[in-house]
């Protein structure tokens, strides 16, 4: 390991620069995972939104993608989950009276929580349509499998969990990020505090699916 | 003198950094001018004057600058106002019939020594780390002789308002120091005096820190609200911008120095 980045995973501010960027790469993939899957409601027969995965599951270049997601995934939590119990360290005695200056919110106060929501809904996730779609072989169309899924069970309303557990997320980590990378200045705060909207966009549009193939199909 | 308030203290009593505390409840009259400080005397001569041991706490100046005095009072690092220390908070901003907890700053990294007293010696090693700028001695220069951006010197200022009292810690969920490292990191690396040993800081500081066993940053912005002297976040942000450019840049400069 290069020594720059030994530096920088054995402190407290480069665990939380990689914490930042890791969260922001994965943003960046939520927005174009989101854009892709409104395909869905371009028709009633889902077949805009299987030409869509056609699309990608040819590209030549997924394995690599899914790899960069997973490392994604993993040092996002790695260190979130190190930086956080290294929180718990730090204060070990609790204050008899639980009181604050109304700075931290609900968001900020449970995001190793919601974290970890998110990712049992990962988990449920990568199971039901990345093993699921090895498991119906070739013979099944996406937009059916997809279908079946979210409307089965408790599935859709786990899926409504996990996305309001990442409402949750975002909005803290929209803001906290660029802190983090050092990215304030009066101007560019104005600018967090509108782009942290986008947590509330990603969670309503995720939430949206599973409730339209429940409700109106 | 005004009317007298009848408030219950509840006190948290430790005998050294060894055994375990506990809350002590003290019913108190007192009048609304005084200090918090003062009602904290009122009851220690009343301690003494019973043959009880009375209560360690820190304080000073007694005027809002040293940083001597913590305590935190209802969960909250210096009481419930803001830009005010625990010195320089009045009776007046409780009502009479009020219970008040008052505990010690909490933190693994400020140790309870006794009662309110914590050791904060960690923000000591942390400032000898490299909260300091070098300078030629001899004859005084020239006033003026070092230009200074009227902004910068504003903002640097505004850091060195720190008096390292230690309330950002106390109010940080994970009992993070990075306001106070920010508030020397700005203080010093905004003045052209502080720009030679600027990266050497910054790498110098944050090391310290992580060594005392003080916690992340999370942005939870409760340290500056906390905070007596009204220090910015916006000095974390750039901490961690200076300490980013300090590690890339480290390598070149050893580099440089032939080694
Ligand atoms: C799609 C999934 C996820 C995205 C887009 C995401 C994004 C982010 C971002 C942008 C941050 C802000 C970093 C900062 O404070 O500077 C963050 C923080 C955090 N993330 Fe995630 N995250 C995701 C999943 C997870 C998961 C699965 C965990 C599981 C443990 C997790 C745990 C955390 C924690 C604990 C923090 C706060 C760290 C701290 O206290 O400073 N995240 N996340
Ligand atoms: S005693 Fe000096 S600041 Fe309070």
């Amino acid at each position: 390991m290069p020594t720059w980045l030994q530096k920088i995973l054995s402190s407290s501010l480069g665990k939380k620069y990689i914490t930042a960027i890791t969260g922001l790469l994965l943003v960046l993939f939520l927005v174009a995972h989101l854009a892709g899957n409104l395909t869905i409601y371009a028709d009633k027969d889902g077949s805009a939104f299987n030409s869509y995965a056609h699309l990608i599951e040819s590209n030549p270049l997924l394995p690599l993608a899914e790899a960069g997601l997973l490392v994604l995934f993993l040092a996002h939590i790695g260190l979130a989950v190190r930086v956080t119990i290294e929180n718990r360290r730090a204060r070990r005695s609790r204050y008899a009276v639980a009181n604050d200056k109304g700075k931290k919110t609900t968001s900020s106060a449970t995001m190793i929580w919601t974290g970890l929501i998110v990712l049992g809904f990962l988990i449920l996730h990568i199971w039901n349509f990345r093993i699921g779609k090895e498991l119906a072989g070739e013979s099944g169309d996406l937009y059916t499998l997809v279908k079946s899924e979210l409307r089965q069970g408790w599935t859709p309303w786990a899926y409504v969990v996990g996305m309001g557990a990442l409402g949750f997320h975002l909005w803290h980590a929209l803001r906290s990020a660029f802190q983090t990378l050092g990215a304030a200045h009066p101007y560019l705060d104005e600018a967090w505090e509108k782009l942290r909207w986008l947590a509330v966009v990603l969670a309503l549009g995720f939430a949206s699916f599973p409730l339209y193939f429940l409700f109106y199909t | 003198m005004s009317e007298s308030m009848h408030i219950t203290l509840n006190v948290w009593r430790q005998k050294n950094a060894q055994e375990e505390g506990r809350l002590e409840a003290h019913a108190c009259d007192v009048s609304p001018d005084m200090s918090f400080l003062e009602v904290l005397d009122v009851l220690n001569d009343k301690l003494v004057s019973e043959g009880k041991e009375a209560i360690a706490f820190e304080h000073d100046c007694r005027e809002g600058i040293c940083g001597s005095c913590s305590l935190v009072l209802n969960g909250q690092a210096h009481g419930p106002h803001k830009n005010t220390t625990t010195c320089q908070l009045h009776m007046r901003s409780f009502k009479s019939g009020d219970n008040i907890t008052v505990e010690p700053f909490r933190a693994a990294a400020f140790p309870v020594l006794k009662d309110l007293v914590v050791d904060r010696s960690a923000f000591d090693r942390i400032q000898q780390s490299g909260g300091y700028v070098s300078v030629n001695t001899g004859s005084a220069p020239a006033a003026n002789a070092v230009l200074v951006p009227k902004d910068d010197a504003d903002s640097a200022m505004d850091a060195a308002q720190c008096i390292g009292c230690g309330a950002c810690v106390a109010a940080c969920p994970n009992a993070s120091a990075m306001l106070f490292v920010s508030a020397k990191i700005a203080h010093l690396g905004l003045l052209p005096q502080g720009q030679p040993e600027r990266k050497k800081r910054a790498l110098a500081m944050v090391s310290a820190m992580d060594r005392e066993g003080f916690g992340n940053c999370s942005n939870h912005f409760e340290c500056g609200a906390a905070c007596p002297k009204g220090i910015s976040v916006a000095n974390i942000a750039r901490l961690n911008r200076d300490w980013l450019g300090a590690v890339l840049t480290e390598r070149e400069e050893r580099k440089d120095q032939g080694d």
